[in-house]
């Protein structure tokens, strides 16, 4: 496939495998965090890391949007999709994600019209299509996500749709990677930034990184050729003394970001002053609420939510994982109670999620190396 | 739009595809994939696109139009 083919290249992939051999100081450890779930998804998958040398440790970022909901978020859309008349969509996801005492599949088993979309648009179709129901539809995901609901509700609005609400938890990313940075427990010597969310922010709100922690940031593509070159890039600069931001994903991202999509954010959200984040607490202005202009398709302000607040299940170490403090192997449930099938924690749910990822792709690897 | 084992809201699945029609259902324009997925896509973020164009699109929006010469 064009576009796809020629950055999977194995003969590439190996020279670049060699050329981070030639790029690393030995005796020096580097641990790198790619940020995004896609890249976490792609490392696995095309089996990255068994290309570093033993001392480049990849470290799993915060960029999962599934994983980051905490419980009480998802117990506050049970009780929406609960209310008489209302049809719940979310991304197909969402559906499997436990809240506290059952997720949005079990809701809808018992009863309440929890639907998947691909799109908010989907959801404002079966607005128009349902007129005497009302939508809600679940937002969630970073800036890669949020213009699509942006774009929805400037059209919900323009038609005058008035039987659909938008139940606003979408993310930012760059207040969880402040965070990172000023955690105690966690040495980071670079970054592989995330392509996608950069495609619509652009490169420039990631130059806080080197300027005032003095860290590398690559941003990145979704291909195995992607991110071994981005590893490169950043070993080079650590070797230079150097610290910028690095576009390698050139062909999709521009520096400015995307002007039309950043407009439609900027009309139809405003920041939350704080937002729960899913084992990192509480972030402040970490989230999307929908701006006054929008207030009549906001799910919190039509209905009552009850704004739940539910402490994580104890033997989850989701936190940690999503922190890159432990790596999805050693969280103490991992692969016995929490499976993908029977997921007590959000990192195991969604394929992007470390421990998806790492259980569908990486712990036959691990079994090798134990043995 | 299938887009396998991969959720829909993450960075991953922007997804190459080709205009084939622009001013359907809502003013969006029929998109497909190279494996021959279709979906209407709101193209309101980028550009002028016309029949023909590559974009990624990620949840029914095309975030960037791809230049055949970048790819």
């Amino acid at each position: 496939m064009k576009y796809v083919d020629e950055y999977r290249d194995a003969e590439l992939g190996r020279a670049l495998s060699t050329e981070i051999a030639a790029a690393v100081e030995p005796g020096r450890h580097y641990k790198i965090m790619e940020v995004c779930g896609g890249h976490t998804h792609a490392i696995y998958k095309y089996g990255i890391d068994d290309l570093l040398p033993p001392n480049v440790e990849l470290v799993h970022g915060p960029g999962c949007p599934v994983c980051v909901i905490p419980m009480g978020r998802v117990d506050d859309g049970i009780a929406l999709a609960r209310e008489p008349g209302v049809i719940f969509t979310c991304f197909g996801d969402m559906l499997r994600i436990p809240g506290s005492s059952e997720s949005l599949q079990d809701a809808k088993a018992g009863g309440a019209d929890v639907r998947m979309v691909y799109s908010p648009l989907d959801a404002l179709r079966i607005a128009r299509s349902e007129p005497d129901r009302h939508v809600v539809f679940f937002a969630i995901g970073f800036e890669t996500t949020a213009p699509s609901t942006a774009l929805t509700l400037k059209r919900a609005k323009a038609e005058g749709i008035e039987n659909f609400s938008v139940m606003c938890s979408h993310v930012t990313i760059v207040p969880p990677l402040k965070a990172l940075l000023e955690s105690p427990d966690l040495r980071l010597d670079g970054f592989v930034g995330p392509g996608h969310v950069a495609t619509i922010v652009g490169a420039r709100p990631f130059e806080f990184i080197p300027a005032d922690y003095g860290k590398p940031v690559v941003i990145s593509g979704f291909e195995p050729l992607d991110v071994l070159q981005s590893i490169l890039m950043i070993l080079r600069q650590i070797g230079s003394g150097d610290a910028r931001v690095e576009n390698q994903y050139k062909r999709v991202v521009p520096h400015e970001g995307n002007q039309r999509a950043l407009e439609a954010l900027a009309e139809v959200f405003v920041l939350r002053p704080h937002f729960e984040w899913r084992g990192l607490g509480f972030i402040s202005q970490s989230a999307l609420a929908l701006s006054e202009a929008y207030a009549e398709f906001d799910s919190e302000r039509r209905f009552v939510v009850p704004g739940v607040r539910v402490a994580d299940p104890k033997a989850c170490q989701c936190g940690e994982v999503l922190k890159g403090v432990i790596k999805p192997w050693e969280c103490k449930v991992f692969g016995t109670a929490c499976t993908p099938e029977h997921a007590i924690g959000t990192c195991m749910v969604s394929p992007e999620g470390a421990c998806a990822a790492y259980y569908n792709y990486g712990r036959f690897a691990r079994e090798k190396q134990v043995v | 739009m299938t887009h396998g084992p991969v959720c829909i809201t993450c960075g991953d699945v922007a997804v190459p595809m080709r205009v084939v029609a622009t001013g359907g259902e809502d003013g969006l324009a029929h998109c497909v994939t190279e494996e021959g997925d279709a979906a209407q896509v709101d193209v309101a973020l980028v550009d002028d696109v016309a029949v023909g164009d590559a974009v990624l699109v990620h949840a029914c929006v095309a975030i960037q139009r791809l230049e055949r010469e970048a790819a």
